[in-house]
């Protein structure tokens, strides 16, 4: 999962409208990626949201805050950790420093009981 | 001595040879004198237009060219062959003469480029580069990207195939095989580049499409391919006989509907179904599926008698195995004129849903077009111009500006 950082205080303070129209055009670099058959799917994600935890809901958490708080993800296949990055680093996002992607991979799920099909 | 000069003493000297001993491989109606004169007149050739015209990209390729087309005229002027067996020949040299003489060498640079951990795009970047011989300007220029952005790319992938210490110190070349899948890729997308538009004003890129087609060549006669690499060597053959019929005489862009069939290539496409049955074997891989649609589309008489059903039902197999908006928009354009046209609109407002496809021309316009068809004008208006604002190739917005003037004058 390649998952978008952002300033989500500046992103925050914008319509959904202007948030989009200034950011990098993203179309090109998926539709690339569709091609590879890398890609499996992505969206933005809302600033607003909810903050939930063992005692309380916040609809203003600590994330709110952040500079580098989760904006959006998208889902790719590669051959490895170096080649999701490789095309990580490839993001127009990236390259004009509007955001930073984590890459990580997706974890195969082990359930408790080891008869279970997964 | 001058560039040209050195240029071509060099080809001389690498590919003399190679290219006599493939000529005589690929005619039998060929001697060796005769084979000798064509190369040599070749060289002369080359000699003369790099001097006015400057080298070309692939200087080899251009020498390649230029003798297989000598020696097709040499076949037609001598020989008073039955029709038939003039066909089978003309196809023999057209097919194996090729410069499908890459080298050891260059294979095994082929597979390095094929390195797992670049993405897509710089292997098939550093491969146009290393492998290919392309100049990064004219790299830059097929792909869509700055000189600069090429630059940076083969910094970066020289210096990860570096670390590695995998350049050149290339293992046993069966020790490669894992990379075929890869190396399947990087000619696919080759091959895709050059079919598809590439932003600008030309629409098709022939000389890509040629250099997948030879790269896959030398890899079907390296031993190192399998089934698949015949399959995408089938795909890639449908598609490229379809390449006259693609801009009319006018210059306009011509879809599947209005192509005029007469000018597909029949040869390539009988080449193509003689690979295609090749690659019968257990495995079915997207490019068995895709050399399949690219077939039927090919034996079709006409866009009427397409056998839509088959190429849906094929559709249904490749989403499965490679879920994929395109090939969903494809499904639903073949589900439309088999006739199942609520199912075809259904997965056409799906996708509609999908953030990144309603920005995609492509998308809109096929709606359009079926509104269109199915006479509800004003849907059609919307998505037609609608997609109209999403491209920016100048072929593709005269093609829909004809569609949105036919709203007008509905006839």
């Amino acid at each position: 999962m390649l998952i978008v950082r952002e300033d989500l205080e500046r992103i925050g303070r914008l319509s959904t409208e202007v948030r989009f129209s200034e950011s990098p055009d993203m179309t090109d670099w998926i539709r690339s990626l569709v091609e590879s058959g890398n890609y499996i799917g992505g969206e933005p994600l809302a600033i607003t949201g909810r903050y939930v935890t063992k005692n309380e809901v916040l609809s203003d958490g600590p994330f709110i805050e952040s500079k580098e708080g989760i904006s959006g993800y998208d889902i790719i296949l590669a051959e490895n950790l170096e080649q999701a990055t490789a095309i990580a680093q490839t993001c127009p996002m990236v390259m004009v420093g509007f955001a930073i992607r984590e890459v990580r991979p997706i974890q195969p799920f082990i359930s408790k009981d080891p008869e279970k099909h997964i | 001595m001058d560039k040209v000069q050195q240029e071509v003493d060099n080809l001389y000297k690498q590919q003399f040879g190679k290219m006599v001993a493939s000529l005589l491989y690929a005619s039998r109606d060929i001697d060796p004198k005769t084979a000798e004169d064509i190369v040599q007149d070749s060289f002369s050739s080359a000699l003369i237009d790099w001097r006015l015209q400057g080298i070309p990209a692939n200087s080899a390729g251009w020498l390649y060219k230029v003798c297989r087309n000598k020696a097709l005229n040499k076949i037609k002027k001598d020989k008073r062959l039955e029709p038939l067996t003039e066909k089978l020949d003309q196809g023999s040299v057209e097919t194996r003469f090729s410069e499908s003489v890459l080298d050891d060498q260059q294979l095994k640079l082929l597979f390095a480029c094929a390195h797992p951990d670049l993405s897509p795009k710089a292997q098939v970047v550093i491969t146009l580069k290393y492998v290919v011989n392309l100049r990064v300007e004219v790299i830059a220029k097929i792909l869509g990207m700055t000189i600069d952005g090429v630059d940076k790319l083969l910094l970066r992938a020289r210096q990860k195939i570096k670390d590695e210490k995998i350049i050149l110190e290339e293992p046993h070349l069966q020790a490669l095989k894992p990379r075929l899948s890869i190396v399947h890729k990087i000619i696919y997308l080759t091959f895709n580049e050059g079919y598809k538009s590439s932003g600008g004003k030309e629409i098709l890129r022939e000389d890509l499409c040629e250099e997948a087609l030879l790269l896959n060549k030398a890899l079907m006669d390296s031993h190192l391919s399998n089934k698949e690499t015949a399959a995408l060597h089938a795909l890639m053959l449908f598609n490229a006989a379809r390449f006259k019929s693609r801009i009319s005489a006018s210059g306009e862009l011509m879809d599947l509907e209005n192509q005029d069939r007469s000018l597909w290539n029949q040869e390539l496409i009988q080449l193509a179904h003689d690979f295609f049955t090749r690659s019968q074997g257990e495995d079915v891989s997207t490019y068995h599926l895709e050399a399949a649609i690219a077939c039927l589309h090919c034996i079709a008489a006409s866009f009427e008698l397409t056998d839509w059903k088959t190429i849906a039902g094929l559709y249904t197999r490749l989403l499965y195995i490679h879920p994929n908006p395109f090939v969903e928009l494809n499904y639903a354009i073949a589900k439309y004129y088999a006739g199942e046209k609520t199912d075809a609109f259904k997965i056409l407002n799906e996708l509609q849903g999908q953030s990144f496809l309603n920005q995609y021309y492509l998308l809109n316009m096929t709606i359009g077009k079926f509104h269109l068809l199915e006479g509800n004008l004003l849907l059609a208006r919307q998505f037609l111009l609608k997609a109209h604002d999403q491209t920016n190739l100048g072929k593709e917005k005269d093609f829909i500006g004809k569609m949105v003037n036919k709203l007008s004058d509905p006839k």
